[in-house]
């Protein structure tokens, strides 16, 4: 069963075009201009219940605008959306029962209020049954491990102890579909981890769908089964993370330990990422070549003690990937 | 455990009662508690919370000195006696008072709008607008509030009666200033950030609801019923406290009712416009 279903969706923005400094604040001010930029361009695609979809892209590409899109904020420019059966922007009440939002630059915990304060004030927004509410709200203090930061002003608690209030305060009311924007952004590699792995219980126990947007690559890899890639408004890409692991992983890394010095090493279609006495990190692109004819190559002038293959970490396919949605668009 | 296997296993039980009877008790119970925080936040910093609120009552006490000079010398201005103005003053800062101490947020909403902090009332279940409203407290306007209450009980007419009209006044003060704020300040669906602007004609509404009416002649009193509808607070000391004028009270009403409707009208066409923005916002 689809729980997003979403067929030529599109939104354009009016935005308003200046030049640069005084003079040209003035001349916009008698005779403004204004282009279209089209942030979503007609995207296609359905999420089924319980799936993990990471949905991918640079910076511009369309995610937060389709999010916002899909949780009822914004109002499309063209075609159609259901979320749980829901249109978003005309049943957006009834739907946000349902559904749970995190946005990683907005908060909707009260500043100077503890957490508990807003905590209650949801179970009030949600119309939340009492004791289910007690029950719930208690599993999610022990969850996420909140009960230290409770009673605490939000304004005094870190980055990360904020973030995992904020997730536990969408996750009140059970939402069947959770929909995260960037929520690891500016934590650090400790608070990322456990928030991925409450994020993937939750998925586990509750059969929680999980759209979420990120430019972290542990929070696709660790989190997420399937992908979609937009870039410029459009779906460049919509398959399992494997998959695209595959198709943008045209490099494989050689950690090689030989018994002397290595030397200058001069081999096509490998470079030499690190050296040191008796340790050299190579990066083949097997688009070149093949890791047998790098590795040939190595061991016809000296001699391997050890050798390791290793894909690329998740991080350089993203980069790789983002590097080549910019060639492609120079080129065209 | 594949995503079938997690869709099965998982039971989906819904914990809101949203579709249950008792809908009402439950939006009250929401807008309560959203008063409840509000104060408590404002309460967070104890000292600054009584000093502004102190200052706002001062503030409001030097035009009170400044009238009670004036009519310590003339009796009576176009009929207007001393206890009118005073009437006058505690239903203009006393509606005021409700509006901002209450619903905070209504000289804000183009700002809220410009910047794109609309989207985490957007995201929650409850009307928009009421939810924009109750999620701040200006403190300065508790002072407001019990300015107006403190020159009520000096100057009023405190029988119980005179207390319904004076609640009755204030209802309809706080009604027209929310709403002509909120209409001004969707302006912004439309026309960018109109925060200069729209608090440019809510300080014109505010100001001429401190002067008598009878001061205004011909186009004036026109400008003041017909453009901003600072008449309709303005005449309540006269016209619904001193004496139940029939004629001028409905119109007041049917002004304030149909403030509620465009004002609602208005912001709800205005969100389907609504660009959102990436600025980040805490809720304080």
């Amino acid at each position: 069963m689809s729980s997003i279903r979403v067929e030529q969706l599109g939104k354009a923005f009016r935005i308003k075009k200046k030049q640069e400094g005084f003079a040209g604040s003035f001349k916009s001010l008698l005779k403004p201009l204004y282009e279209d930029k089209t942030a979503v361009d007609g995207i296609t695609f359905s999420a089924r219940q319980g799936e993990t979809v990471a949905f991918l892209g640079p910076n511009g590409a369309g995610k937060s605008t389709t999010i916002k899109m899909l949780t009822g904020i914004l109002h499309p420019t063209i075609g159609f959306a259901e979320v749980l059966g829901c249109c978003p922007w005309t049943e957006r009440t009834k739907l946000s029962y349902r559904i749970g939002s995190v946005f990683g630059q907005k908060s909707q915990l009260w500043y100077h209020l503890p957490p508990i304060d807003t905590f209650e004030l949801m179970s009030r927004i949600y119309e939340l049954r009492r004791s289910d509410y007690l029950q719930r709200r208690d599993e999610m203090i022990e969850r996420f491990e909140l009960a230290p930061y409770m009673n605490t002003p939000v304004r005094k608690l870190s980055l990360g102890e904020r973030m995992r209030c904020e997730i536990a305060a969408s996750l009140l009311h059970r939402p069947q579909v959770l929909f995260l924007d960037e929520p690891t952004i500016g934590l650090d590699v400790v608070v990322k981890q456990r928030i991925r792995r409450l994020i993937h219980e939750l998925n586990e126990q509750e059969g929680t769908t999980v759209f979420l947007t990120s430019h972290d690559a542990g929070d696709i890899e660790q989190l997420c089964e399937r992908a979609i890639v937009i870039n410029y408004g459009r779906i460049v890409f919509d398959d399992r993370v494997e998959l695209m692991k595959l198709r943008y992983m045209t490099h494989k890394t050689i950690r090689l330990v030989v018994a002397d010095d290595p030397g200058d090493m001069d081999i096509p279609g490998a470079t030499v990422v690190e050296r040191s006495e008796t340790k050299v990190v190579l990066s083949v692109d097997t688009s070149l070549t093949t890791i047998e004819a790098a590795l040939t190559n190595v061991m016809s002038s000296r001699r391997i003690i050890d050798v390791t293959i290793e894909d690329p970490p998740m991080e350089e396919i993203i980069t790789r990937m983002y590097g080549d949605f910019g060639e492609e668009d120079c080129s065209s | 455990m594949s995503t079938e296997d997690r869709t099965n296993s998982a039971s989906y039980y819904s914990i809101t009662e949203h579709d249950q009877p008792g809908k009402l008790r439950r939006q009250l119970s929401f807008v309560l508690r959203s008063w409840t925080l509000n104060l408590a936040g404002a309460m967070e910093f104890r000292l600054s919370f009584l000093l502004t609120a102190g200052m706002m009552m001062i503030n409001n006490i030097v035009w009170i000195v400044f009238w009670g000079l004036y009519f310590n010398r003339f009796q009576v201005l176009n009929g207007w006696e001393l206890h009118d103005v005073m009437m006058l003053w505690a239903v203009s800062a006393g509606g005021f008072g409700l509006m901002a101490t209450f619903f905070g947020n209504a000289s804000r909403i183009a700002n809220i709008i410009a910047t794109g902090q609309l989207d985490v009332y957007l995201a929650q279940p409850k009307p928009v607008l009421l939810h924009v409203l109750i999620s701040r407290m200006s403190v300065s306007a508790i002072g407001d509030v019990l300015f107006a209450l403190l020159v009520f009980a000096i100057f009023g007419d405190k029988s119980a009666a005179g207390i319904a009209k004076f609640g009755l006044a204030m209802a309809i003060a706080a009604v027209i200033f929310i709403f002509f704020s909120v209409i001004v300040n969707c302006l912004a669906f439309w026309v960018g950030n109109t925060e200069g602007l729209s608090i440019q004609l809510f300080n014109a509404l505010l100001t001429f609801t401190t002067y008598p009416t009878s001061i205004f002649k011909s186009w004036g009193k026109l400008v003041l019923f017909a453009v901003i509808p600072a008449g309709f607070i303005s005449y309540l000391p006269i016209g619904l406290l001193r004496e139940i004028n029939l004629p001028f009270l409905i119109g007041a009403l049917a002004v304030s009712a149909l403030f509620v409707a465009c004002g609602t009208l208005l912001f709800y066409r205005g969100l389907k416009r609504y660009t959102s923005g990436n600025m980040m916002t805490l809720r304080r």
